[in-house]
């Protein structure tokens, strides 16, 4: 037998992006368990389930985007849509508001890469101007009202009990793996990750890159629909201001799970950890009643950090 | 475009001019149609004096960024140098009084240097980079102002009215643009930058220190912000909002690329911009004044963005873009 490689240094240094969010996540905890003695209690861990398993959904469709080496700013106006799509018409039409919004997402997301793909655009610009449009479509339909969702049927899709746990949490877990499975076990997963390493690579390889790309933009729409059913049916509520500060904590999350803005690296699998570290901070904060703005400004500062420590630098000079 | 330069009845500058800056043409068509629809409010004095007032803010706000976007990156901070600013200056005032307007200077040069450390060393994309700094120059000046927003007195003199009907403003921002403009246009600097922005592997073996000048891009980027933001502390009432719109970090770029500077870098510059961002004052006027419903506004906006950085992107197909 040869000898064991054991915590030497040179591995610590190979498995960075996966033993570091590890590390973050037990900090986390610790740190608001001093502060909090509630924080690992059932009604504390209730509540951080709460928060991270919509949040888990859009962050995985964020993470195929960025896998690709794009970047996807229409999430959390895709999930404000859909939610209030859902609040708005669920009288008229039932329960089948549901594949109403996320089609719609769909549609969104079809756009955003068709801009992409098609003329050449920017993901960032691109996607911003989509998020400006739907942003608008929301304001216009919900006229800037609270709305309230008193459907029972609705609700239950996130708040049913299974095992002490809220539904939202399978839901969130199902997606994860679901995601996993896509972004390891398939061709398209393959794809995504030939696109994000080498483009014109992919392309030269019998990859239609255009089409693929178009479809992880589908992908990350439609599951920040489904993100937005479920917020929506978890709170019970909304109005065209919720999700509005989402856009840095999502995407701080893709990148503390490690997977680089270069693209081609990480995955869904590792988003998990990046999520709970964003938004078991976010929760602590919560339940110790800390503002919005000391947590803002942790988000921004872990985003940029985290953006420093993941990047390839040795891949060509990005923008 | 059929008609040739040889058409006697159009002179061949003027047809150079408009297939160069095609912007000209949406200019006139939005003034036009907008003329026909509502003569007389469209028309009327004060809607000319705040097409005015808001061309001032949005040019100010874009042309800083407008120089980097020449070299091919994107600076989102200047809403937060603004917000970050107009709370130092009401921190700073009871020790330095009505000098503690430099603090926004001295912010702006500091955080645009910053982020050009941060973009050339540790290679972040530059958008991702100034949007993360720009939420969290939110949440810093969420926790200084406490929430509220902050009034600072004895900037009066800032808008004075000098000559009639026109802002004092505008005068203000006139030799900051031109001195933007000369930058890009007249010096080694300028020149560099153009060369970083269309090819930038060539502008390095070309013997140009790019980091370097990349560093410097992103600084003047801040001074301009900074300087600009000095004027619209007072031009928009003496204090700054604690919370973040997305709208007002949206139209500067609006404006950029309304102008024809494409995000990739290479051609167009603050020059354009001010075309740019006068298009769009007219424009957002026009729709703002017409009967449509007040949120509709901003699904206009969204549009012209979409549509522009479409157009502004036609001619890159050979370029690869994430």
């Amino acid at each position: 037998m040869t000898t064991r490689p054991g915590l030497s240094r040179e591995w610590l240094r190979k498995n960075m992006t996966t033993v570091g969010p590890i590390v973050f996540v037990i900090a986390v905890v610790v740190v608001f368990q001093m502060f909090n003695p509630f924080f690992l209690k059932y009604q504390g861990i209730i509540s951080l389930i709460y928060s991270m398993s919509y949040f888990l959904v859009a962050a995985c469709g964020l993470t195929f985007v960025i896998m690709t080496g794009s970047f996807d700013f229409s999430v959390p106006s895709l999930l404000k849509l859909s939610a209030l799509l859902c609040v708005l018409y669920i009288e008229d039409l039932g329960l089948w508001v549901i594949p109403l919004a996320l089609l719609l997402c769909v549609g969104f997301g079809f756009i955003n890469g068709l801009i992409l793909a098609k003329f050449n655009v920017p993901s960032f610009m691109a996607t911003l101007g989509v998020s400006i449009v739907v942003e608008g479509i929301a304001r216009y339909l919900s006229k800037g009202f609270l709305q309230i969702m008193d459907d029972k049927a609705f609700r239950s899709l996130s708040t049913t009990f299974i095992a002490g746990l809220p539904s939202v949490f399978y839901w969130g877990m199902g997606i994860w793996l679901i995601s996993i499975f896509l972004a390891l076990r398939t061709p398209f997963g393959r794809r995504t990750y030939a696109i994000g390493g080498n483009l014109i690579g992919a392309a030269l390889s019998d990859t239609n890159v255009a089409r693929h790309r178009i479809y992880v933009f589908m992908l990350s729409g439609f599951l920040s629909g489904l993100a937005g059913v479920l917020y929506m049916a978890q709170m019970g509520g909304g109005s065209v201001e919720m999700g509005a500060d989402m856009a840095i904590p999502l995407f701080a999350s893709v990148v503390a799970g490690g997977t680089a803005l270069t693209g081609g690296v990480g995955g869904p699998h590792r988003t998990l950890l990046g999520v709970i570290i964003i938004t078991w901070i976010q929760a602590g904060m919560n339940m110790l009643a800390i503002g919005r703005d000391i947590q803002m400004l942790t988000f921004g500062l872990i985003a940029i950090g985290m953006s420093i420590a993941t990047i390839d630098r040795k891949r060509k000079i990005i923008k | 475009m059929k008609r040739s330069t040889g058409n006697r009845l159009i002179p061949a500058v003027i047809v150079r001019t408009l297939k160069e800056q095609p912007v000209i043409i949406a200019l006139i068509a939005v003034f036009v149609l907008f003329s026909i629809l509502f003569p007389d409010r469209f028309l009327s004095f004060l809607n000319f004096k705040t097409i005015l007032r808001q061309f001032i803010t949005l040019t100010l706000f874009a042309m800083g960024p407008s120089i980097v976007v020449v070299t091919g990156s994107l600076d989102l901070s200047y809403v937060g140098i603004w917000m970050l600013g107009g709370i130092l200056v009401w921190l700073c005032m009871p020790v330095f009084g009505l000098l503690s307007i430099f603090v926004i200077l001295l912010l702006g040069v500091t955080t645009g240097f910053v982020i050009g450390v941060i973009q050339t060393k540790a290679k972040i994309p530059s958008f991702i980079l100034t949007l993360s700094l720009l939420v969290t120059y939110w949440g810093l000046t969420a926790l200084l102002s406490g929430g509220y927003p902050r009034p600072v007195r004895g900037y009066g003199f800032i808008t004075t009215r000098l000559i009639p009907y026109i802002p004092t403003t505008l005068l203000w921002s006139i030799p900051i643009i031109a001195a933007a403009i000369f930058i890009m246009k007249c010096t080694k600097i300028g020149t560099y930058l153009y060369a970083i922005g269309s090819n930038e592997e060539g502008a390095q073996l070309a013997g140009i220190n790019v980091d370097k000048y990349k560093i410097l891009a992103f600084t003047l980027s801040g001074l301009f912000t900074g300087i600009g933001s000095m004027i619209l502390f007072q031009h928009l009432g003496g204090s700054t909002p604690v919370e973040l719109n997305l709208n007002t970090v949206v139209w500067p770029l609006v404006a950029i690329v309304l102008g024809g500077t494409p995000l990739m870098g290479g051609s167009g510059g603050p020059q354009r911009t001010i075309l740019g961002a006068f298009t769009f004052c007219v424009f957002y006027r026009g729709v703002y004044i017409s009967p449509l419903h007040p949120y509709s506004v901003q699904l206009l906006v969204g549009l012209l963005l979409i549509v522009s950085i479409i157009v502004s992107a036609r001619g890159l197909k050979s370029v690869t873009i994430t």
